[in-house]
């Protein structure tokens, strides 16, 4: 079956990227409409395609493939790389969760005025790119991606951000670099380690591959290279296969990011304009999850065994860590910065629970935490934008002048913090669920990590209580400018607010896609 | 003797394309010698539009010589009793020196440099000893063709009556001298050793490895000596950053490729004849290179500066290919460089151009460059991303190969060296983002001076830009056919 839903949704942003570099900037108001409206056909066609998914088959779906570079290696054989694309049920709630959030981004970059147009062809180059990067299967289109999100960030942190944002781009720019680093150094040694089963026997010599399906398969590797996963080979007295996982755990982990690699989000969270922080926290974190999933686990399940205690306190510490962090904060969105370290832990947890629930689970938590992520980050917006002004303790008693905008914050905060029918409690419990079920980690583990739910609580809780309950005041005679939701808010966050509570009501939309594909995901371990 | 002449003879039909452009030379001497009293204008548009059309078609002479040669001789041909020696890799990289230099001619033309008539002339003497460069397999040919390169080289750093220019060129010229002095010392070695003067030959591999290899090594790193001091890879590098600042952007472009080329064409057949092992040096230079390189680029405030830094870094991933000591890693270099040449060139070009408006090459005066003219921001981001060697730019793809080759060479010799190397070589690309990205940072995060005004390249310099943002892109997106083309080589 070859169509084209997942290029067009690729390409379709792409395209408008270049429309609104070539149309003359007399057209100024027009350019965010464009980018709405690319976003508006992009989530319809991730509707279709999320419909048309097929609950049952175990396989990648939708594929399209293309032959891109075929090089010829001299000795060594040939490299070859496609334009290959394809969901199954890992990435497929990733594609959903993207199109929700870029759409939520287009309307929330609706405040932007400075250098429309630059602004609105970055959004879509990046909007492109992300899609890109979730529905890539082969590892080379999976790296252009990766990359290719970086210089839009960099450029939306660091032209629209906030007083530090040089700063802050920068060093969001070249810890990300570093970790791909990492993962180009893993990209080579696949490649040259496994061969495409099919065309080597058909061409009759070596050709190296950087198909997914192709290098998650032991059979497909050479004898005698390096990551060969029966023959261990040693570097500098590590087996190679050891080494490779710790680079890539470190690349994403990066990305994640995890405790200890975390410092640049912070930075890049206060820093970034309300959209920005909205698909840097709802989507790009999950990039880094994952290419845990797909690429650390999914090609390195020998050595992610040998690792589980390292992931999973990994995971447990950034929860841990990033609560307390978020409990210390007295700015509002570096608070809502440090939560997202925290419940994005969660995740490492989930997965090195290697269990059914726990994998599911995590896959639920990234979809979960990037609709809520996405809706704090945004009512982080909403104040700012009316006070120039983060600081908890120079709000009291909202709730009294903006009672719509308290209600979507009690949904976003109560979700966050894990209440029952809502998407932070299915994400938590079924990954705890997971680590208490998992044979390889010990119980303690999720014990500690259900400390991070007690340690939210009381952060958002407080938070809620110190800003929005009591009598009204606020600081430095911004009272005056605290008006409640204007349209386009209530859109932005009630829709948010609507699907964080079908999906926290119904949570078999998301696990029935992923159900199968995990199944097969974990017959490997 | 009759045998002797008709050798002679085949020898120069061989390498007519070569003699006519020597002739070349000698018509832009007699007509500077004869032409004081006209328009100078017209005589410079004349010999730009002689030199480059005649470069051009010398380039399709040797593209079409390409196919055609490698059909009558395999391994390449002995020219001159066995002084010159032609290969269809010599050919590929006259090809790579000839687009090189017409590219050049025309950034002179088209920024509207006024320069001397001798101009010419030294830089078509400098391609030529350029074109011998690339075809020699023979110690003697080797320094003779080096320091006619070196000598022009020096003329053209010095040429312009400014202050700096003098000093750039007695720079220069020291360290030229110095490192061609113990380049010499070192073929002199190395022919006492091996008693042949041909370094490709069976028999130069031979006795080169009957010596105790710590000797064999030392001859060696000073015969290399004087192609690494052009090919600016550290420790011969110290003349490049002052030499890059104060001479004319094009000649620095030329430098920054065409010398290079060919040197490295020369150390590949070099390394591919040593018996002896020579990683250990070879990764101790590639490492200098590249921490000295961006480490010190890190500080600049000068763009020419910088650059000259940049390519002390590129240098020494130039080498890395020749590291891996396999095919692949030869064909990894040579893509690396044909490809280096569409990306160095741009990024002198859009100094250059950069420069016309502020008038100045620092760093700061970059200021909002990019928000009044968005094409310039864009080709700005683009080279600069080529330069670090990050997708979607060639720079990647190069980088992509020549650390493929040497994952191999790891693989199959299991030296840990070249695991170092790959590591550390690809983390020193996270380092260069920091000064790379300062010109598009500039140019487009700082807030225009008051005054700056929108600023209107001309469509001209704009189609050149573009002509190689188009190769850098296209490159990376079709690299099959290149290397196709460097495969059969």
């Amino acid at each position: 079956m070859n169509n084209f839903l997942l290029s067009t949704l690729i390409f379709l942003p792409l395209a408008g990227a270049a429309m609104v570099l070539l149309l003359p900037s007399a057209y100024r108001d027009s350019f965010k409409w464009i980018s709405l409206v690319v976003c508006i056909i992009n989530l319809l066609n991730i509707f279709t395609l999320y419909n048309s998914f097929d609950r049952q088959i175990t396989e990648f779906q939708f594929i399209e493939q293309h032959e891109w570079i075929r090089m010829s290696l001299g000795n060594l054989g040939i490299l070859s790389i496609d334009y290959l694309l394809g969901v199954d049920g890992i990435n497929m709630p990733m594609i959903l969760l993207s199109g929700i959030v870029l759409l939520i981004g287009a309307i929330s970059s609706f405040t932007i005025e400075h250098r429309q147009k630059a602004y609105h062809s970055l959004y879509l180059l990046l909007s492109g790119s992300i899609i890109g990067c979730f529905a890539a299967l082969d590892f080379f289109l999976f790296f252009l991606f990766f990359e290719f999100m970086l210089l839009p960030m960099y450029f939306l942190i660091g032209i629209w951000g906030g007083e530090r944002r040089e700063y802050a781009a920068i060093k969001f720019f070249i810890y990300t670099l570093v970790g791909s680093i990492f993962i180009l150094i893993v990209m080579i040694g696949l490649a040259m380690s496994v061969q495409d089963s099919f065309f080597s026997q058909e061409m009759g010599g070596v050709v190296h591959t950087f198909d997914f399906r192709q290098l998650a398969d032991f059979k497909n590797y050479i004898p005698d290279t390096l990551l060969h996963p029966e023959q261990k080979q040693l570097i500098f007295g590590i087996p190679a296969r050891f080494f490779a996982f710790v680079l890539l755990i470190i690349g994403f982990g990066i990305k994640l990011p995890t405790v200890p690699f975390h410092t640049w989000l912070p930075d890049a969270h206060v820093e970034a304009p309300t959209p920005v922080s909205v698909v840097l926290a709802g989507i790009l974190l999950k990039v880094g999850a994952y290419g845990f999933i797909r690429i650390a686990y999914g090609f390195f399940p020998d050595i992610a065994y040998q690792f589980t205690y390292i992931v999973a306190g990994a995971g447990v510490i950034s929860i841990i860590y990033g609560a307390f962090n978020a409990l210390a904060q007295e700015d509002l969105k570096k608070m809502i910065a440090y939560s997202s370290i925290s419940h994005m832990g969660f995740v490492l947890l989930g997965l090195a629970s290697m269990t059914a629930e726990g994998v599911n689970g995590a896959i639920y938590q990234m979809f979960g935490h990037g609709i809520l992520a996405a809706m704090l980050f945004l009512i982080a917006g909403v104040i700012y934008d009316r006070t120039h002004n983060r600081l908890i303790e120079n709000f009291r008693g909202l709730s009294s002048v903006m009672p719509l905008f308290t209600l979507a914050v009690t949904v976003a905060f109560f979700g966050s913090l894990g209440l029952p029918a809502l998407p932070g409690f299915i994400g938590e419990f079924f990954t705890l669920m997971g680590g208490f079920q998992s044979k390889v980690l010990p119980d303690w583990f999720s014990m500690i990590a259900m400390l991070g739910i007690i340690l939210s609580a009381g952060y958002f809780l407080w938070t809620l209580q110190k800003m929005f309950f009591g009598t009204f005041w606020a600081n430095r005679n911004q009272a005056e400018n605290l008006k409640d939701l204007d349209l386009r808010e209530i859109i932005m966050l009630y829709s948010l607010a609507v699907l964080a509570i079908i999906f926290g009501i119904f949570p078999s939309l998301i696990f029935d896609i992923t159900g199968e594909s995990v199944k097969l995901f974990l017959e490997k371990f | 003797m009759l045998e002797k002449l008709t050798h002679i003879l085949f020898s120069t039909r061989v390498l007519l394309p070569d003699i006519i452009f020597g002739l070349v030379f000698l018509v832009v001497v007699a007509t500077i010698s004869f032409s004081k009293k006209l328009d100078i204008e017209s005589i410079h548009n004349l010999f730009n539009a002689l030199i480059i059309s005649i470069l051009i078609s010398l380039g399709f002479v040797f593209y079409s010589f390409l196919g055609f040669f490698g059909q009558y001789f395999e391994s390449g041909s002995s020219l001159f009793g066995g002084l010159i020696y032609l290969d269809n890799k010599s050919i590929f990289f006259k090809l790579l020196i000839c687009i090189s230099a017409a590219a050049v001619l025309l950034h002179v033309w088209i920024v509207g440099y006024k320069v001397m008539g001798e101009f010419y002339a030294i830089f078509v003497a400098l391609v030529l000893g350029l074109f011998i460069m690339t075809m020699t397999a023979n110690l003697l040919m080797l320094y003779v063709s080096l320091e006619m390169v070196s000598i022009c080289s020096y003329i053209l750093v010095a040429i312009n009556k400014g202050k700096s220019n003098a000093e750039a060129g007695i720079k220069y010229l020291l360290f030229g001298a110095t490192s061609s002095a113990v380049m010499l010392y070192g073929i002199s070695l190395l022919y006492g050793m091996t008693g042949t003067l041909n370094f490709t030959g069976q028999e130069f591999a031979t006795f080169l490895a009957q010596n105790p290899s710590w000797i064999a090594s030392v001859a060696i790193f000073m015969t290399i000596g004087g192609l690494l001091f052009k090919l600016s890879a550290a420790p011969f590098h110290s003349w490049t950053p002052d030499v890059y600042e104060a001479t004319p952007t094009p000649v620095v472009a030329f430098l920054s490729i065409a010398p290079k080329a060919a040197v490295l064409l020369v150390l590949i057949r070099l390394f591919s004849s040593l018996t002896i092992d020579f990683r250990l040096i070879t990764a101790v230079i590639i490492l200098a290179s590249l921490t000295i390189g961006n480490l010190s680029a890190l500080w600049q405030t000068n763009t020419k500066r910088m650059l000259g830094y940049s390519t002390i870094a590129h240098a020494g991933f130039m080498l890395v290919g020749l590291l891996a000591t396999n095919s692949f890693g030869i064909q990894a270099t040579i893509f690396y460089i044909s490809t280096y040449l569409f990306i160095t060139l741009a990024a002198f070009l859009l100094v250059d151009l950069l420069a016309l408006k502020t008038e100045s090459y620092e760093l700061e005066s970059l200021k909002g460059l990019g928000q009044e003219n968005i094409f310039l921001g864009l080709a700005a981001v683009i080279i600069m991303v080529a330069l670090v060697g990050l997708p979607p730019t060639v720079g990647f793809t190069a980088k992509l190969l020549i650390f493929t080759a040497l994952w191999e060479g790891y693989q199959t010799s299991g030296s840990s060296i070249l695991l170092v190397v790959l590591i550390f070589g690809l983390l020193n690309t996270a380092i260069s983002i920091f000064y790379y990205l300062k010109i598009p940072f500039y140019m487009i995060f700082k807030e225009a001076k008051i005054g700056v005004k929108f600023y209107n390249i001309g469509l001209l310099r704009k189609a050149f830009l573009l002509f190689f943002l188009f190769f850098i892109i296209y490159l990376f997106l079709k690299p099959g056919e290149l290397m196709a083309l460097i495969g059969k080589l």
